[in-house]
């Protein structure tokens, strides 16, 4: 065991800090929807222009490929900026694209992929509906074969970027009278055929990047379902295994940063009594146990990098690091409201101080989205614990 | 001892409960976002005439003549229907107008006038003159209107126009509108010292009957939506992941109750530990109140992360309201410092 980063890997993040600086956009990132796609695709261009697109991809699909180390500094030095761990280029690079490496045809490899690289589409993820959340394989929205097309039907909701995406992972019904999960099909989208209308939906700070999504006899061709039809549950939930750890490192480098810039404002600002805000022993002491959860936290993510890098098939325990991502990122942002005092009474997006409350509001989503901390939990106790279900 | 509602209360429960039901919906809240006003004018005059902004002002002032008790029940109405305007701070207002020896100004505010507040920053200051210095905050204040500026030794009211620098910013509850001022040595036009009228106290009080009625209101939007959300073929509030937290909602919401109604009967009958039960009931009914409306956008889901659905306005709601009087972080400063209950 050590915590040293090799030479290499030194070098590596010296080159990424330099890169960083010089390149990471300084403007603030817009809030209308058409102009912050357009603002992240831009940065996505920037690092395919400079070859640090797709990082974790493999070579064969235009990828770097990077050691896990590697990828994890990449994501350290990224979260020095202000950008937020998840954005517009979400899902085509992190679920989208590699699940069409594992799972779809070499003619649509050769389509898609490259472009997602490169910044040209965003993609969306259309897997939640109404009445099909948590428990994803009951979803309902159904499509028929009619020739060499799927004629769908139905609603999505939740979908993060629906309005401006390109093209969509989507979970259709092909098959009714089998067990839930056994009659799903996994398809790819093109969001500009004639009877989709994507809605949005604002969100509780202001946003708009959720959006439902309706779906009336859209035709989509049957070329584009992905390892065929009625197997799109395993396809939907085989990026598990792409996934190695790194997810959250951006997230919680931030809530690091996060923590510290908070333990500065405490000591230079005064609250409502006259005297400096890290005078509140309460207060303080919290501010002192985020230190030490964002420690562990970070902690967590070595570990199981390190275990990654040697197993094939990364374990249940990456439910772990979303779970305390999510319960600790609530808290900070919380926190921080307390360190602002009444100054955070005023609207996000108008004031100096508006990060902390729109980070705070944001966090209400932390425990929700990319399924809910109870599923997380239950993920935990049932396949790491084996607890019964 | 009793602690059950009288007849008057439980009419005061239900007639206030219709009264918001009908005319001050929560989806106003939505629906005035943009406007620059958020108060129906002619629900505000109705509130007026049922007596809401003097009904614990004693009747030789002009008033309805119950007591603390007897608002708490109001306010927790007020509180669960997330009515919007400054409900608190006129009530209040109108004490502070009475006991201060200005009954014409009394009167008009028990008719209608609405008065917001003051929100202290980190230097602002009521003189001993009443005098009111330093940059500050003003919640729900209108520029031709009158603020109420609030510590424990007293209570005093200025006009808005006194003020410079009044700018409008936006509030994180969008139910409430908020404005940035600065106060250089402004004079008081009405004062009230805590020993004639305890107004902080008061508030206090009030402002947690507001926030148990956030607490219940969200208890039951849980309750609701574990009974009716189907996930994995079975009601979610099967689970005890939903369960248990609904049921913690139900026993903040009781534990709330019965400390703002604990708190204002001792204030109503002058017990000397009235202060210390009005600051727990604002300390603990505003914990509560933050706990469950949270763990209410967590029970209801994708939904309630969206502006359309309530669960954030109780979440936001709750915030503001125990940013009144100091702060959280300011009475459990005061609290410590009290002598113990009786
Ligand atoms: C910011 C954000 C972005 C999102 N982006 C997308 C997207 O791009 N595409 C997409 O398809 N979806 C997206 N979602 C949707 C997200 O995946 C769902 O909201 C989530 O899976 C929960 O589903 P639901 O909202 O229907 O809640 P429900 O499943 O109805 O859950 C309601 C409550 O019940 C609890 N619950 C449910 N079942 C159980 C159980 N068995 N045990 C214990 N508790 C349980 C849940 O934890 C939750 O607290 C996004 C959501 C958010 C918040």
């Amino acid at each position: 065991m050590d915590l040293a980063f090799s030479k290499e890997d030194n070098d590596f993040r010296e080159e990424v800090r330099t890169w960083m600086t010089e390149n990471a956009p300084r403007e603030r990132r817009p809030r209308d929807l058409v102009a912050m796609r357009e603002f992240d695709l831009a940065w996505q261009r920037k690092q395919y222009a400079a070859g640090w697109a797709g990082i974790g991809w493999p070579e064969q699909f235009g990828g770097r490929e990077l050691p896990l180390t590697q990828q994890l500094i990449w994501y350290e030095e990224y979260a020095r900026t202000s950008l937020p761990p998840i954005d517009a280029r979400f899902v085509g690079l992190a679920h989208a694209g590699p699940t069409l490496m594992v799972r779809a045809t070499p003619e649509h490899q050769a389509f898609h992929l490259p472009k997602i690289l490169a910044g040209e589409v965003v993609w969306c993820q259309g897997f939640s509906e109404p009445e099909a959340g948590s428990d994803l394989a009951s979803l309902k929205t159904k499509a028929i074969v009619d020739g060499d097309h799927l004629v769908v039907t139905g609603q999505k909701i939740w979908t993060s970027f629906g309005p401006v995406a390109d093209y969509q992972e989507l979970l259709v019904r092909t098959d009714f009278d089998v067990p839930k999960h056994k009659g799903i099909t996994w398809v790819i989208c093109d969001m500009k055929s004639p009877g989709i209308e994507a809605r949005a939906i604002k969100t509780i700070e202001g946003g708009q990047e959720f959006a439902e999504v309706f779906y009336d006899e859209v035709r989509i061709p049957i070329s584009n379902v992905v390892g065929g039809i009625n197997n799109g549950w395993s396809v939907a939930m085989s990026t598990l295994s792409f996934e190695r750890g790194t997810a959250f490192t951006v997230s919680q480098v931030q809530l690091s940063t996060s923590v510290e810039r908070l333990i500065e404002m405490a000591k230079s600002r005064k609250s409502v009594n006259g005297r400096p805000v890290i005078e509140d022993e309460a207060l303080a002491k919290k501010l002192a146990r985020a230190r030490a959860d964002v420690a562990a936290l970070r902690s967590l993510t070595y570990l199981n990098i390190s275990r990654n890098a040697r197993a094939d098939q990364p374990g249940p325990e990456g439910s772990m690091l979303k779970l305390q991502d999510a319960d600790l990122t609530k808290r900070v942002f919380k926190l921080a409201l307390e360190v602002l005092g009444t100054r955070s009474l005023a609207n996000p997006h108008e004031e100096d101080d508006s990060y902390w409350v729109d980070r705070h509001l944001l966090s209400y989503s932390s425990s929700i989205g990319g399924g809910t901390s109870e599923i997380q939990r239950n993920i935990i106790a049932e396949r790491v614990l084996g607890l019964p279900r | 001892m009793d602690l059950t509602t009288s007849p008057e209360q439980d009419e005061i429960i239900s007639s206030s409960a219709a009264f918001l039901r009908d005319r001050l919906p929560i989806t106003r809240i939505r629906a005035l976002f943009d406007e620059s006003s958020n108060v129906d004018d002619a629900a505000w005059s109705g509130a007026a005439e049922l007596g809401w902004f003097v009904l614990g002002l004693p009747e030789a002032n002009g008033g309805v003549g119950f007591g603390l008790a007897d608002e708490v029940h109001l306010f927790r109405e007020i509180g669960r229907g997330l009515a919007t305007g400054p409900f608190l701070s006129t009530v209040l207002a109108a004490r502070v107008a009475a006991f201060g020896g200005h009954a014409a100004l009394a009167e008009a505010i028990g008719g209608g006038q609405r008065v917001g507040i003051v929100i202290p920053g980190s230097s602002t200051l009521i003189g001993a003159d009443g005098s009111l210095t330093g940059p500050l905050q003003l919640l729900d204040c209108e520029a031709d209107g009158l603020a109420l500026a609030v510590s424990p030794e007293q209570a005093v009211l200025v006009r808005v126009s006194d003020l410079t620098g009044v700018t409008p910013v936006a509030c994180i509850d969008p139910g409430v509108r908020l404005c940035r001022a600065d106060a250089s040595g402004v004079a008081p036009i009405a004062r009230v010292t805590a020993d004639v009228d305890p107004v902080q106290r008061r508030g206090h009080v009030l402002a947690a009957a507001m926030l148990v009625g956030i607490n219940e209101a969200v208890r039951d939007l849980s309750a609701e939506h574990a009974k009716s959300r189907v996930q994995f073929d079975k009601p979610i509030g099967v689970n005890q992941a939903i369960k248990h937290p609904c049921a913690d909602m139900a026993v903040r919401a009781q534990l709330g109750y019965a400390q703002s109604i604990f708190a204002a009967v001792a204030n109503d009958e002058g017990r000397e530990d009235a202060d210390y039960h009005a600051i727990s009931a604002h300390l603990a009914a505003g914990e509560y109140a933050d706990l469950s409306a949270a763990a209410t956008v967590q029970i209801m889901g994708g939904m309630g992360f969206t502006f359309e659905h309530d669960a954030h306005l109780y979440c936001k709601r709750a915030f503001v309201l125990g940013q009144l009087f100091g702060g959280t972080s300011t009475q459990l400063g005061r609290l410590l410092d009290l002598p113990s209950a009786r």
